[in-house]
């Protein structure tokens, strides 16, 4: 490998390929240091999970711990981490398959359908993410109340089974499929249902996968609502409102190693979801490669 | 049932198929987003703290809206200072997180690159990392003796003076504009007399402060992951004989980028650029971790504000009317937006 | 075969409806009902072997009064000491028995549940939010029905007393006091800090301990009303006259306070946390960074937690042109106005603050006990506490009016403009004063 400025007095053939080689070079170098900066943060949190807080504090961005403690951890087993868990993994799933479903059924009626009324609902689910959740809390828990969904799964997962977000993200998905295929299943006399569970979804799959992410995402790591649907049964706390407990509500002596190893508890099972799905992406380009 | 001639038939089958497959979502927001909402719309013309039971505040019509916008004071005032920070952080950051996030769709979406899964993954970590950690890394790279005044002092051979960024309230602009000897006490007086909406002009051009730039700074960098994987999955989407074509008329790497992807693309452009506005104009978390509104209320967002008064200083109808003034700031620059990236007649 | 599709279409709806609604059991409101265990709550409580002691009983369990006490987490060994003492409470008490209830973000949890009208039987209360719930009827005054009042000090009294009258407890309290690097003075030749101390001496001390040049600095001070204010009762100042009508920011005490507060920074003898690469003034302390700091009895456990090498000490805070002043903050047990069950829940404050309790509350040494009769059992078990129990007697509590958020955060971003050259101390005390007015006649 030669450097940029032995390359330029060379033969042309010659210069080209060391100066693509160069280029090659730097850019996965440029590639890597990103890949580095975006993962340091989390490498970081599972070194302070194991660190001593007088440690923490003499040597808060070192990647090595200097002494190995289990102390964060240990004070996680004294929380009822296993229940929390399991109620977080629920209400997840649940709120991905709805969302999963809805979100690409509506998606699809506001991409494709031309039925009546449908820029007024686009414009409506829209607007509806633009107001601060900050504002709607009380309310929510108002209807909450009277629904008897206080203290409940259903209070959980219900009111999230559909967000803004995934059904703005299925219509500008369908946007940018190609028509091709369903106008030649809409002249065989398909109905618009079959065609829907058919024709289109099958083509779907990145943007379902994206989906499933972002859902399995935003309900795994939801703090507000289950804080204001969760009264009186802790039985039912999440993960993340339970380890916010782990803070304490006053004073500034946080814990941080076992705010750590509380936050792997929630950073793992969502990196191995996106590890399974992120695979699909790729799958999706053979797909659509057949396709074409 | 009648017989339906050709297009009308279709046009009815269209409307019941299209509110058949809106019926669950539409069960669902009417009960939990909608309902709420009309709440949060009378609230915003009550004088409700938010402690007492809503149906006992007082309704006084549009005096918070008119308490905001034209009588001077200090609600008018952080008001509007909290739209200028804002603005700011929308300005820097939108452009910012969807150029970057699709050039790096673009890149690992090539066919030819190695290690694609990793990269994929390690750029999308951000987006799953405990918020409290990037929020705690990112306060001690920011600290004077940090990481990030260590390296700028290196990249200028020690000519960079360390600063503490979280607690720094100078703008951008101002401090640019100190290079020209402009600062407040030479700055004309029709620049720091003048009020307007009760914020000095001087004040409004500051710019992000340093401060605000920081959490900039790292809100693109979080949500960079998320902006990449909704370009990715519209990327795999574009059939590759489109590509193909325009490989046999020998169309070079940036103009099938321009003629092809780009144009493909504008249903999801419309999409993150969309979702930037509404997550900029709403950022509150990170100033709710980070930095309460300080330092000298240059990190004050108008959603940090509406919680602030909603759940701090018991004026909750006070906080409502803020909330619907924002909805109808985003709405409007999303409908402006929608002219610009030409998905109107998508939408 | 549309038909077959629309059918399937629906009954899969149907289904994820019901099944999602299955988990809620009813959808009729029940009051009074405890919470439904659902069919999975049940499945997954089943499965996991973890006893639980506060589980709510059921309706079942007919005259037995249920409470619920709502608060924050804070540190382990006090979560765990309140959970004994209710505990104990319910063993005494077969007619009501007490559920605590820790809970994250809790000015959130704790509003949404009042204006929801479900609010707990007895909540936290931070005196400062007391004003806010006293205006907007949120909570019972309480005064008269408490165990043995005059035992309370009276300063932690007037911190829950709104027009003479006293509406909850202060289940215990903190007070600022000077912590000082022995060390440091060691270092520097200077004798240690004494609680005769005036600013004078505190600031020719500050400044012999800088070291500006190995960023070390005198003392450790943050843009905080909730720390300049000492200096502003110590100057002889006030924040509003004594009805609370009118902003008195604009006094020459005022002006001397936040003279000498914002001068430390400005002369280079004190250094804001930031600075000193820390996030709060404990922190930059505990880093050696600083030789003096001015906070509460919280830095005692931070410190011996976190930096257990330092060797430090406490004093009370100086004197200044005034005399004695520091300031407590505390928080009360409140119990909501028109509450269900309002004589149980006064039957729980008073287990908890009565002299017994507040015993068994504060024997950790962490938090103070607010009762006069406790003092010299408690100092002589935790003696190094004295000066911040001292404080006590001059301290000034931490409550002002109805919305006086507008005027902490004013003076808050002021002295932040003020320390790095931005603007004026007397800039800083106007603004103060126009807001505070416009706050008072809202």
């Amino acid at each position: 490998m030669t450097t940029i400025s032995e390359s330029i007095p060379q033969s042309n053939v010659n210069g080209r390929v060391s100066w693509a080689t160069v280029k090659k070079v730097l850019s996965y170098g440029i590639l890597f240091l990103l890949a580095l900066t975006f993962i340091y943060p989390f490498l970081l949190a599972i070194a302070t999970s194991f660190k001593t807080l007088p440690e923490i504090n003499q040597n808060p961005v070192s990647l090595i711990p200097q002494v190995v403690t289990l102390e964060g951890y240990q004070r996680l087993l004294t929380f009822n981490v296993p229940r929390w868990t399991l109620n977080s993994a629920l209400v997840a799933v649940s709120i991905t398959l709805g969302n999963l479903l809805f979100a690409s059924l509506g998606g699809y009626a506001l991409a494709r359908i031309r039925f009546p009324g449908s820029k007024a609902v686009f414009l409506g689910i829209l607007g509806t993410m633009m107001i601060p959740g900050i504002v709607l809390l009380i309310p929510m828990f108002i209807v909450l109340k009277a629904l008897g969904f206080v203290d409940t799964y259903a209070g959980l997962i219900m009111p999230k089974l559909i967000t803004a977000f995934s059904i703005f993200l299925m219509k500008q998905f369908f946007e940018s499929v190609p028509r091709e295929l369903e106008e030649a299943a809409r002249i065989d006399g398909a109905s618009p249902l079959q065609i829907f569970f058919r024709v289109v979804l099958p083509t779907a799959k990145p943007a379902l996968v994206a989906l499933i992410i972002f859902s399995f995402q935003g309900a795994w790591n939801d703090f507000m609502h289950p804080l204001i649907v969760i009264t009186v049964n802790q039985q039912l706390f999440t993960l993340p409102l339970g380890l916010a407990l782990l803070r304490g509500g006053m004073g500034q002596n946080l814990q941080w190693n076992s705010l750590m190893a509380g936050s792997m508890l929630t950073t793992l099972p969502m990196a191995i979801v996106f590890f399974v799905f992120q695979r699909y992406f790729i799958e999706g380009i053979s797909y659509s490669g057949i396709k074409g | 049932m009648t017989v339906a001639t050709g297009i009308r038939g279709e046009d009815r089958q269209n409307a019941v198929a299209g509110w058949l497959f809106m019926t669950p979502t539409i069960l669902i927001f009417s009960v939990f987003v909608i309902i709420p909402i009309i709440a949060a719309v009378y609230f915003s013309m009550t004088d409700w703290n938010g402690i007492s039971p809503p149906a006992e505040a007082t309704f006084i019509g549009l005096d918070n809206y008119k308490t905001i916008l034209t009588q001077p004071g200090i609600r008018q005032t952080d008001f509007f200072t909290a739209l200028k920070n804002t603005t700011y952080f929308a300005l820097g950051v939108v452009p910012m997180q969807t150029i970057i996030s699709l050039l790096l769709a673009v890149v690992v979406n090539q066919s030819l690159l190695r290690f694609k899964s990793f990269f994929r993954t390690t750029y999308y970590f951000p987006s799953i990392t405990s918020s409290v950690a990037i929020s705690l890394m990112f306060l001690f790279f920011y600290q004077k003796s940090g990481l990030v005044n260590q390296i700028l002092s290196t990249l200028t051979f020690g000519a960079w003076e360390p600063i503490a960024w979280m607690a720094d309230p100078r703008g951008l602009i101002h401090i640019a504009l100190s290079w020209f000897g402009l600062t407040i006490q030479t700055a004309p007086d029709f620049l720091t007399q003048t009020s307007l909406f009760g914020v000095p002009l001087w004040s409004w051009i500051s710019g992000p402060s340093v401060a605000l730039t920081g959490i900039m700074i790292m809100n693109t960098w979080t949500t960079i992951g998320t902006m990449m994987i909704i370009f990715l999955a519209a990327l795999q989407d574009i059939p590759n004989f489109v590509y193909e074509a325009a490989q046999i008329d020998g169309a070079s790497a940036w103009s099938q980028f321009r003629r092809i992807t780009l144009p493909m693309l504008r249903p999801t452009m419309f999409f993150v650029v969309t979702l930037g506005l509404i997550g900029t104009y709403q950022v509150f978390d990170q100033i709710y971790v980070m930095s309460s509104g300080g330092p000298a209320k240059t990190t004050l967002t108008i959603a940090y504000l509406v919680y602030r008064n909603g759940f701090n200083n018991s004026q909750m109808g006070l906080g409502a009317a803020i909330a619907i003034l924002l909805f109808i700031i985003i709405f409007a620059l999303t409908m402006i937006q929608r002219r610009i990236t030409g998905s109107e007649a998508a939408v | 075969m549309n038909k077959r599709l629309l059918t399937l279409w629906v009954l899969l709806l149907v289904g994820i409806l019901i099944a999602a609604c299955g988990g809620g059991g009813s959808t009729t409101p029940e009051p009074t009902a405890a919470p439904e265990m659902t069919e999975a709550a049940t499945a997954v409580e089943e499965a996991t072997t973890e006893p639980v002691a506060t589980e709510p009983a059921g309706e079942a369990s007919g005259d037995v009064i249920q409470l619920q006490l709502m608060g924050w987490a804070s540190s382990d060994a006090e979560n765990t000491r309140l959970q004994e003492m209710i505990d104990n409470f319910n063993s005494a008490n077969s007619d009501v028995q007490a559920q605590l209830l820790l809970v994250p973000d809790y000015d959130t949890k704790l509003q949404t549940s009042l204006a929801g009208g479900a609010p707990p039987d007895v909540f936290y209360i931070d005196s400062f939010k007391l004003p806010d719930f006293v205006a907007a009827n949120a909570i019972a005054p309480i005064g008269d029905e408490l165990e043995n009042v005059d035992d309370f000090y009276p300063n932690l009294r007037d911190a829950f007393t709104l027009d003479g009258t006293l509406y909850c407890p202060p289940k215990d309290f903190s007070t600022l006091a000077l912590e000082y690097n022995k060390d440091m003075f060691d270092a520097a030749g200077l004798d240690y800090p004494t609680a005769d101390w005036t600013w004078d001496d505190l600031r020719n001390a500050a400044e012999a301990l800088t070291d500006s040049d190995n960023g070390v600095y005198g003392m450790v001070l943050s843009a905080d009303m909730a720390r300049w204010i000492a200096f502003l009762y110590q100057a002889g100042g006030t924040v509003t006259n004594a009805d609370s009508t009118s902003m008195t920011l604009d006094s020459p005490e005022a002006k001397e306070a936040m003279d000498f507060y914002v001068g430390l920074v400005q002369d280079g003898y004190a250094a804001q946390p930031a600075d000193l690469d820390s996030g709060w003034p404990g922190e930059a302390f505990g880093k050696q960074k600083a030789a003096m700091a001015m906070e509460g009895n919280w830095i005692i456990p931070f410190l011996q937690d976190q930096f257990p090498d330092v060797n430090f000490d406490v004093v009370e805070l100086p004197a200044g042109p005034g005399g004695k002043a520091t300031m407590s903050f505390t928080v009360c047990y409140g119990v909501p106005a028109n509450a269900a069950h309002h004589d149980a829940s006064v039957r729980l404050v008073n287990f908890l603050t009565g002299s017994e309790g507040m015993k068994a509350w504060t024997d950790l040494g962490l938090a103070m006990p607010t009762r006069a009769s406790l003092r010299d059992t408690w100092l002589e078990k935790f003696p190094n506490l004295e000066p911040f129990l001292n404080g006590a007697e001059y301290s000034h509590p931490w409550q002002f009016q109805p919305g006086f958020q507008d005027v902490l955060d004013t003076v808050n971003s002021g002295l932040q403009e003020a320390f790095t050259g931005l603007t004026t101390t007397d800039q800083v005390l106007q603004n103060a004063q126009e807001v505070g007015t416009e706050v008072l006649n809202r």
